[in-house]
């Protein structure tokens, strides 16, 4: 875009801060960052699964394990029967389309391909890119439905098989970048549980902006 | 025997409570130390220092040095003003001829219970103080000098003495030197809370290793007319059974 | 006559330390705050190699900082964004400006960013006729009660839900009759809920900039973050330069790390990581992206060797909460966008070293600020340093400098400070002894307002030592 350059020649205090930046660098020697790297900070996780469901019950989020696609759709199912009418949004992807099918949800469908989810949706259904154990997260991209499925709706049911799974944040970011996501995506999230706040006398309260509800239905089997 | 220990007197001791010295000295004699004190020393310098004025502080320092200079051991009665000798002399007096001396003399300067445990050794020094005790742990002692356990160790050595946890021990009493002064609204109200935590201990005395620390909450208890009398590690650990003080009234 | 900072800080710090019922509100506050941060800290094996990683990885970015600038702004623009480079406040607001008006931007949705408020970017844009809706609950509050935020992670925790109810009553809706914390979270979610559809721009800070991947990081919990950043069709972010990290691997520590010192939590709720406008393909997203870098002094404080690690910090308020000064005085009273040790430090070098050279003061230098900071910055030294800078600038007081001067001669001749300190003793028994403790004659006036008198020996020790030697 043409704008880019223009914007960025208009950009005189650049090339100002810059100099300064390295004027100001070379005012003292910079001791090299003396390395403890053989620290270990966090206690290495022992069972993933048995982690990840501890810290699901910790973040105020619900995990339902399932062990085929059968039990993962009526697990889907009752999810959405516990929800108000009206339409939800879905991810478009072939799982979650053969997911969808089988659980004959008997309701509105908003695929993502038709747009984002508005405020007429009760909930939105995505898969995930991994699952971290350590902090009982979900990593999403902008691939699971959009930037708005994660966080628009009251409810957001995530779907995601057990080889998912990685034992922390490390592995997982390393993954964002060892598979580039975020070339191919201009958004990640990792998501730990449902908003909250805790703004009023420090009191925790579910469901601020973002969904009151986060549910995974983790498949273990086929 | 334990060898020979030159006395730092901080300024404020001196002039205002001489007992802690008295009692310093009595302690470091009965463990078996010869004690001497130099008679030329003033002050470390650490209210200039600590009000920015460095240029002031800093002949200050370099009298110190040369007053301490032939010390074998240097023990004083306050985590602020080692403090001010180990962590503060290097870098204040880093471009004075007197550096390396002052670089020596930091390291072997040591706050009073520091020296009973970690250098003579000791934390049974024979003392008796049957009374109901808190202790508030000072900023400088706590974190410049990393002195958490000594105190207490000696502390809890101490005949019939009843040990009270404060809550909140380790925060800040609010004296600060100069701050009590320039924003005296503050220091005060600090002084204040410290004062209802050890209230609710319910206990006679509140010690520290810090003299700042329990002139300020002398005041501030005296104000409030609570029942609860300050009183520094060294004049508890002075305290020997009634019999014995009696005979001891000279230094 | 206009008040100086000064005057105004020692005006507020009296009535708020003698303010019960403020310090009461606080008190509970930290309280909950100290429980949660120990739990959160029993989550990491090792806290203090982690503090020591997150130190690493910062004096990494900031001794680097051109080079980490330059790769993330590259990474940014070859994705469709846009990279502003502001040297001070008002480009950084100009720049924001012009792109609203030019875009014909009527509502803005903000979350909460404590740069936005250093610039002062709201009262910017609002001149232009621009509505700007805080969506951080707490920033929201403090909004509808026309305040600054009063902490920088918990910006309403000076009030109590008595008073968040009557102020929602008041600028929301007279039906609000409930105080439950829940349903005034629903009347904020219900009232945002429209400005975040309506904006047509979100801004959002950023608490880190990776450099490797190109992407700004932005920790929060309400989702609010994640709905200005998803909805409105343009996105700003307004940061300052020294907001960057090497790598995004750095995350797996500095996330933990930050919620941990912030809030008490694992890690935040949202972990949300950004590199551009939305990329053809995509559901939904911002079709702009534009990051404002606000220099605004940082560049002239990395120039200063002695206290260049002052821009590790990453924000996370560990150091008010400890601070004992901040719990009796409370945020507002530093008058200052960073209040607590922090914004003690920061302050002269962002503003200017004599207008704000008593926060440094207004410190007991107790040092547990330095203890929790997860970046490891010695800030209760640099308070010190400060002080030192202030002197030597010729910043204090005529009458404290000859003060020092003379105090200086005494103590180097010890027979001056002897007979000094007896005379102090001796004048201050004579005035007590006239009953004139507390009036103009008593030079421990000011200590004798909160306390009772020192003790006055009548025998230096000093002197007793040389009687007694004298006597054997």
């Amino acid at each position: 875009m043409p704008q880019t350059e223009k914007a960025q020649t208009e950009n005189s205090s650049r090339d100002q801060i810059l100099q300064r930046i390295r004027a100001g660098l070379r005012t003292a020697v910079l001791e090299p960052a003396a390395t403890g790297s053989d620290r270990v900070i966090f206690e290495p996780i022992k069972n993933p699964l048995e982690r990840f469901q501890q810290e699901c019950v910790a973040n105020l989020m619900e995990c339902a394990l399932t062990a085929n696609s059968a039990v993962s759709a009526r697990q889907l199912a009752e999810v959405l029967q516990s929800l108000p009418e009206g339409e939800i949004f879905v991810q478009d992807h072939p799982s979650l389309r053969r997911l969808v099918e089988m659980a004959a949800l008997g309701r509105a469908i908003r695929w993502s391909n038709q747009g984002a989810p508005g405020e007429a949706s009760q909930a939105t259904v995505t898969l995930a890119e991994a699952l971290i154990a350590q902090t009982g997260s979900i990593l999403v991209t902008a691939s699971c439905g959009g930037r708005g499925a994660s966080v628009i709706a009251p409810c957001h049911i995530v779907f995601a098989k057990i080889a998912q799974l990685v034992p922390d944040l490390a592995t997982a970011l390393s993954r964002v970048s060892q598979e580039q996501m975020l070339e191919h995506n201009s958004f990640a999230c990792v998501i730990s549980g449902s908003s909250r706040t805790a703004d009023i006398e420090k009191i925790l309260v579910q469901g601020a902006h973002g969904p009151r509800r986060l549910v995974v239905i983790l498949q273990t089997g086929t | 025997m334990k060898g020979k220990v030159s006395l730092f007197v901080p300024c404020f001791v001196d002039q205002l409570l001489p007992e802690v010295a008295v009692d310093t000295v009595k302690v470091l004699r009965r463990i078996g130390c010869a004690v001497e004190f130099p008679e030329d020393q003033t002050c470390c310098g650490q209210p200039a220092f600590n009000t920015g004025y460095w240029n002031d502080a800093r002949p200050c320092a370099e009298h110190f040095v040369r007053v301490f200079k032939h010390a074998d051991v240097v023990v004083c009665p306050s985590g602020s003003c080692v403090t001010m000798i180990r962590t503060f002399y290097p870098e204040l007096l880093a471009a004075s001829s007197l550096r390396e001396d002052a670089i020596a003399l930091a390291s072997r300067t040591f706050e009073f219970s520091e020296f009973l445990v970690k250098v003579a050794a000791v934390t049974q020094v024979g003392a008796t103080f049957p009374h109901a005790v808190t202790y508030h742990a000072s900023c400088h002692g706590l974190r410049e000098l990393h002195l958490r356990d000594q105190p207490l160790q000696l502390l809890r050595q101490v005949n019939g003495l009843t040990l009270i946890e404060m809550a909140r021990c380790e925060e800040c009493c609010g004296f600060g030197g100069t701050f009590a002064a320039k924003f005296s609204d503050i220091s005060a109200a600090m002084g204040n809370s410290k004062a209802e935590s050890v209230a609710a201990t319910g206990a006679e005395f509140v010690t520290a290793i810090d003299p700042s620390c329990l002139l300020h909450l002398q005041g501030i208890l005296g104000k409030r007319q609570a029942p609860t009398r300050t009183i520094h590690l060294a004049s508890i650990l002075a305290q020997e059974s009634p019999q014995k003080s009696r005979a001891q009234e000279q230094l | 006559m206009s008040q100086t900072a000064a005057q105004r800080f020692l005006q507020d710090a009296a009535v708020k330390s003698a303010d019960l019922m403020h310090r009461e509100v606080i008190q509970r506050g930290m309280d909950s705050y100290d429980a949660a941060h120990l739990k959160g800290r029993a989550r990491i094996k090792d806290w203090e190699a982690a503090r020591q990683k997150c130190q690493e990885i910062k004096r990494e970015a900031i001794n680097h900082l051109d080079r980490y600038l330059l790769q993330f702004e590259e990474k940014v623009i070859a994705r469709g964004g846009h990279v502003f480079w502001a040297a001070n406040s008002e480009e950084a607001c100009t720049y924001v400006k012009n792109l609203a008006t030019r875009l014909g931007v009527r509502t803005v949705v903000k979350s909460k960013s404590m740069v936005t408020e250093e610039i002062h970017l709201s009262p910017a844009l609002e001149k232009a006729g621009i509505k700007v809706w805080e969506t951080d609950l707490g920033e929201f509050i403090v909004q509808l009660r026309e305040e600054p935020p009063y902490h920088i992670v918990t910006p309403a925790m000076h009030l109590n839900r008595g008073q968040i109810a009557k102020l929602f009553r008041e600028k929301l809706d007279p039906k609000i009759d409930s105080e439950d914390p829940v349903d005034l979270m629903a009347a904020a979610r219900r009232v945002l809920r429209q400005a975040f559809f309506a904006a047509e721009m979100g801004i959002s800070g950023a608490n880190f900039l990776v450099a490797d991947a190109g992407v700004i990081a932005i920790s929060t919990n309400e989702g609010n973050g994640r709905l200005c950043t998803s909805v409105p069709r343009i996105h700003v972010v307004v940061t300052g330069i020294e907001k960057v990290i090497p790598r995004l691997e750095d995350l797996a520590v500095l996330w933990p790390v930050l919620a941990t010192s912030g809030t008490g939590q694992g890690i935040t709720t949202y972990g949300t990581l950004i590199g551009g406008p939305r990329l053809s393909g995509e559901v939904d997203g911002p079709e702009e992206f534009h990051v404002v870098l606000v220099d605004n002094g940082r560049s002239q404080l990395l120039a200063d060797a002695e206290q260049r690690e002052v821009l590790h910090c990453i924000r996370c308020g560990a150091c008010l909460n400890i601070c004992p000064v901040f719990r009796h005085v409370g945020g507002h009273t530093y008058g200052t966008t960073y209040p607590g040790p922090i914004g003690s430090v920061l302050t002269p070098h962002l503003n200017s070293i004599k207008e704000f050279k008593h926060l440094s003061y207004a410190s007991s230098l107790c040092g547990a600020c330095t203890s929790v900071c997860p970046v490891k910055i010695d800030l209760h030294h640099h308070l010190l340093q400060n002080r030192r800078n202030a002197t030597e600038a010729g910043a204090t007081k005529s009458s404290e400098r000859l003060m020092f001067r003379a105090w200086r001669h005494a103590m180097l001749h010890p027979r001056i400070y002897a007979v000094g300190g007896w005379s102090m003793r001796k004048a201050l028994r004579i005035v007590y002894g006239l009953g004139l403790a507390g009036s103009i004659l008593d030079p421990m006036r000011v200590w004798n307002r909160y306390r009772s008198p020192v003790p006055l020996p009548s025998e230096s020790f000093r002197a007793r030592w040389r009687k007694d030697r004298a006597a054997n």
